[in-house]
């Protein structure tokens, strides 16, 4: 019977150091992330040289588009819109839901400001059309959560199949009984001057609507972080039947969430339509693609507060400077659409494969 | 002395800042059975994924049968003679023993399976083993004995000299583990080398020639199992003497404080727990043993409300629990420790700091209950909280900003019973408590529970450890097919009747008595 205690560790070969710094280094949280930005660069790259186009030349004009001085106004305030969509998806995703149903809350929250802010012009036009927006796209965001606790309807289903049934809706309302008269377009009459959003000087896009974008920002991260239903949030976001152990109760949280993810996009719902010009023009919310950028965004930022500011710049930036890149590099504005589509596969697939790599795992 | 059929040479891996493996030599003889001991996170299961090619080794030599070997993934072990069976069984359950035991080395005829070359194959084998099995049984409905002998039998389809098996016992009555140690010593006796993953003494005493015991990564101990003593096993696991914990049999148990009457639960059409009764009251542990899935699980899932009852009812200080969701019936007076702990009780991927505050978090001193800073955390009490109990349950780990992921199983469990023994309930739910981990940690989590029941407390104990329940229980419940068909005094709580009993020997003998009664 030997008993040895143990022996020196070897002096390890610089390879298995640098094998061992690159592994730390690959496990990193921000790599996928970065890699699928990365990785979508490189896609759109390839598909623009294909066509026979300069690739850096077309990322050049797009961000010389957005950040050039004359565009920052403009590209503020599609940053704004960005992140308050991404707030739309980024409750939820802390607590493991999808929220597909961004566009429905949209268009609600533009119906219920302009329909309060045109039957009240005055000094309370503006917060009493952004507390009805709220409520209106809030309550709608909210149904999922009883359809997924009673009916077992997962959530990002039957936002996904509410959505066009809000968007329909709205879109009669603006053809038909809200219709402005006499016009041919779809789009109901111009707020009258003390029911738009309040301007910030020397700005034409952004305007006050941009703070209340970042003070509900604000919020969300002071609820993450510090308070017993953003704990919950996280907790349940970790691991759902831990949450359900430990008393949670998942189904009333998932109202809440839900609830607050509707009332987000109802808001920026409200401030477009409270902004220029001044009207809820049908289609006008939802082809600038907000809720698809904001969704992103939010899905880059793994529904972090602090993260979604920086990742909407991304999405905010390929908007505005897709437009330019069509006009001076002869690349369609789709190619920005296809960077997002690329971006949420690449983060998608992580999920995926982070789920098969646990389930292995787990011997 | 026979031949090395394996040798480890100077094995290291380091995942991240944790060395798992620093500088391990094992040698495996052809013809033994050899056991590799260690307590959690001593770096046996490393060990063996390296073994097995799972997972690549720092630095070191693999040397099988003569031939230094560079395995890139599990199939290049199969190729050289190695097999493995998992803790965790890796079969098909809709497929028939013999469709599983030949998967991806299939006997084919003009391209298809050869179903009959496959049963043939399955028979032979089993008989060369004494692995008793049905090559036309479908898996799903064996019970977790004879899938273990499936896996056996996996690996020696394909030919394993080397066999590996990770804590092959934790899922087996005491009928099926002597039956194991049967074929594993046949096996060997045929000229196999069986490599047996575990922490439990008594086993390694049982049926190894040889063992290798790992201590923070490292070599500590290497014995020929007829000249050890289960006494330099535990120090050489340990690095000390550990103190028998043992139940003391205090004074009178005082009123009773959880009642179930005629409990039953069914999930999906199937009946899980049938007409289950029993009580607990203060200053009483209470003993549940059984096999694992024989209803165990659903009992304290309808107790802490979880998962919904069909019938019966169930008391909580007197109170009908039927109406109250967990978070009420916690705030009443209850604690779980859960049985499946990375999967309900933790989340891995927050701090220990945050799961040691679920269910604080709205109470102060955590969460504010009035005022205006009602409904924030106040996160100096998290971290302070989180420290105290870090420090008094002894929990091994860098701070309580450390994922509880990153801490091993036995210090991830310490978190789980330092939650939930601070919130001072009454009653305690502890499902497998000392589940994967290691002696140091069981002896105080047994400690605690103790001290715990001393002071009034009143503890369900569930446990497939018959010893366990010895050591601590006042009464002991088994159960079996969903019903509890047998209860012991603590005086009769012997290792047989208990294991008779989890194999079902009471129930059959109920039947038989109620045929009588009714003929």
């Amino acid at each position: 019977m030997t008993v040895s205690t143990g022996t020196e560790a070897p002096p390890e070969p610089r390879s298995a150091a640098a094998r061992r710094l690159l592994g730390v280094a690959v496990r990193h949280p921000a790599v996928v992330p970065l890699g699928a930005v990365v990785l979508a660069l490189l896609i759109g790259a390839v598909i623009i040289a294909a066509a026979g186009l300069d690739p850096l030349v077309a990322y050049a004009a797009v961000l010389e588009g957005a950040l050039e001085p004359g565009s920052l106004d403009y590209t503020f305030s599609v940053w704004g819109f960005t992140c308050g969509m991404a707030l739309a998806a980024a409750i939820p995703l802390r607590m493991g839901e999808f929220n597909l149903g961004g566009n429905g809350q949209l268009v609600l929250g533009g119906l219920a400001a302009v329909v309060v802010a045109g039957a009240l012009p005055g000094p309370f036009a503006v917060p009493l059309a952004l507390l009805a927006a709220a409520v209106l796209a809030g309550g709608f965001g909210a149904i999922s959560a009883p359809l997924a606790t009673r009916f077992k309807i997962p959530i990002i289903i039957s936002t996904l199949l509410l959505s066009p049934v809000a968007v329909a809706v709205v879109s009669f309302l603006i053809r038909y009984p809200l219709a402005e008269r006499g016009s041919g377009v779809a789009q109901t009459a111009q707020l009258p001057e003390d029911a738009r959003m309040w301007r910030l000087p020397e700005l034409s896009y952004s305007n006050v609507g941009l703070l209340v974008i970042i003070a509900m920002m604000i919020v969300f991260w002071i609820v993450d972080s510090r308070t017993a239903v953003g704990y919950e949030l996280r907790v349940v976001g970790a691991n759902r039947r831990f949450g359900a152990y430990g008393g949670i109760v998942v189904g009333r949280l998932a109202l809440g969430a839900m609830a607050a993810a509707g009332a987000a996009a109802g808001i920026v719902g409200a401030i477009i339509v409270l902004s220029a010009p001044y009207r809820l023009i049908d289609g006008a919310l939802l082809s600038p693609g907000y809720t698809f950028a904001g969704f992103a965004a939010a899905l880059l930022a793994g529904g972090r507060p602090l993260l979604i500011p920086l990742t909407s710049v991304l999405f905010a930036v390929l908007q505005v400077g897709g437009a330019a890149m069509e006009r001076s590099a002869d690349v369609p504005r789709q190619l920005s659409d296809l960077l997002q589509g690329v971006v949420i596969v690449v983060l998608a697939l992580r999920t995926v494969l982070d789920a098969r790599r646990t389930g292995r795992s787990e011997h | 002395m026979t031949s090395a059929a394996v040798e480890l040479r100077g094995i290291s891996k380091r995942f991240d800042a944790v060395v798992a493996n620093d500088g391990v030599d094992l040698v495996l003889r052809r013809g033994t059975i050899h056991a590799v001991m260690g307590e959690n996170g001593a770096g046996k299961s490393t060990l063996m994924s390296i073994l097995f090619g799972l997972v690549r080794p720092d630095s070191g030599d693999i040397v099988v049968n003569g031939v230094e070997r560079h395995f890139r993934g599990p199939l290049d072990a199969i190729a050289a003679g190695l097999g493995m069976v998992h803790q965790h069984f890796r079969l098909f359950d809709s497929m028939t023993v013999a469709e599983n035991v030949v998967y991806g080395a299939e006997p084919t005829r003009r391209g298809s399976l050869d179903r009959k070359a496959a049963a043939a194959r399955v028979r032979e084998l089993s008989d060369r083993y004494g692995l008793e099995t049905d090559p036309d049984a479908v898996v799903g409905r064996l019970s977790a004995g004879a899938r273990q002998r499936v896996e056996i039998l996996k690996a020696l389809h394909r030919d394993a000299e080397i066999l590996i098996l990770d804590e092959p016992t934790a899922v087996l009555t005491p009928d099926e583990v002597d039956s194991l140690f049967a074929v594993l010593r046949r096996a060997a006796d045929g000229g196999a080398t069986v490599v047996l993953v575990t922490h439990k003494i008594h086993e390694v005493l049982a049926i190894s020639d040889e063992v290798t015991v790992l201590r923070d990564a490292r070599v500590t101990g290497r014995f020929r199992t007829a000249e050890a003593t289960s006494g330099a096993l535990v120090q050489a696991m340990t690095g000390r003497e550990v103190r028998e914990v043992g139940n003391p049999g205090t004074g009178e148990p005082g009123e009773v404080v959880l009642e179930v009457e005629r409990l039953g639960v069914t999930d999906r059409g199937v009946h899980r727990v049938r007409d289950v009764s029993f009580s607990v009251r203060r200053g009483e542990i209470v003993g549940v043993a059984g096999v694992s899935g024989n209803g165990q699980h659903e009992v304290v899932a309808a107790i802490l409300g979880t998962d919904p009852i069909e019938s019966g009812t169930i008391r909580l200080l007197g109170r009908d629990l039927a109406s109250l969701d967990v978070r009420r019936r916690r705030a009443l007076g209850l604690a779980v420790v859960p049985e499946d702990r990375r999967g309900e009780g933790t989340a891995v991927t927050m701090s220990t700091a945050e799961n040691l505050s679920l269910g604080h978090h709205r109470t102060p001193p955590i969460g504010a209950s009035t005022g205006w800073r009602r409904g924030f955390l106040n996160l100096r009490a998290q971290r302070d909280m989180a420290r105290r109990l870090i420090a008094d349950y002894d929990v091994r780990t860098s701070g309580e900003k450390l994922p509880v992921g990153a801490l091993s199983g036995g210090n991830a469990q310490k978190v789980v019973i330092a939650r939930e023994l601070s919130h001072d309930a009454p009653v305690l739910i502890a499902e497998q408590p000392t589940q994967g981990v290691d002696i140091g940690a069981i002896e105080s989590i047994h400690q605690r529970l103790l001290d715990y029941r001393d002071q009034g407390g009143a503890v369900l104990l569930v446990s497939h450890e018959i010893a366990e329940l010895q050591a601590l229980a006042d009464r002991v419940l088994v159960m079996f097919a969903g019903r509890i068909v047998a209860e012991y005094s603590r005086a009769d709580a012997s290792t047989e009747r208990i294991g008779a009993a989890m194999a079902g020997a009471a129930e059959h003998r109920q039947a038989g008595e109620h045929e009588e009664a009714a003929s």
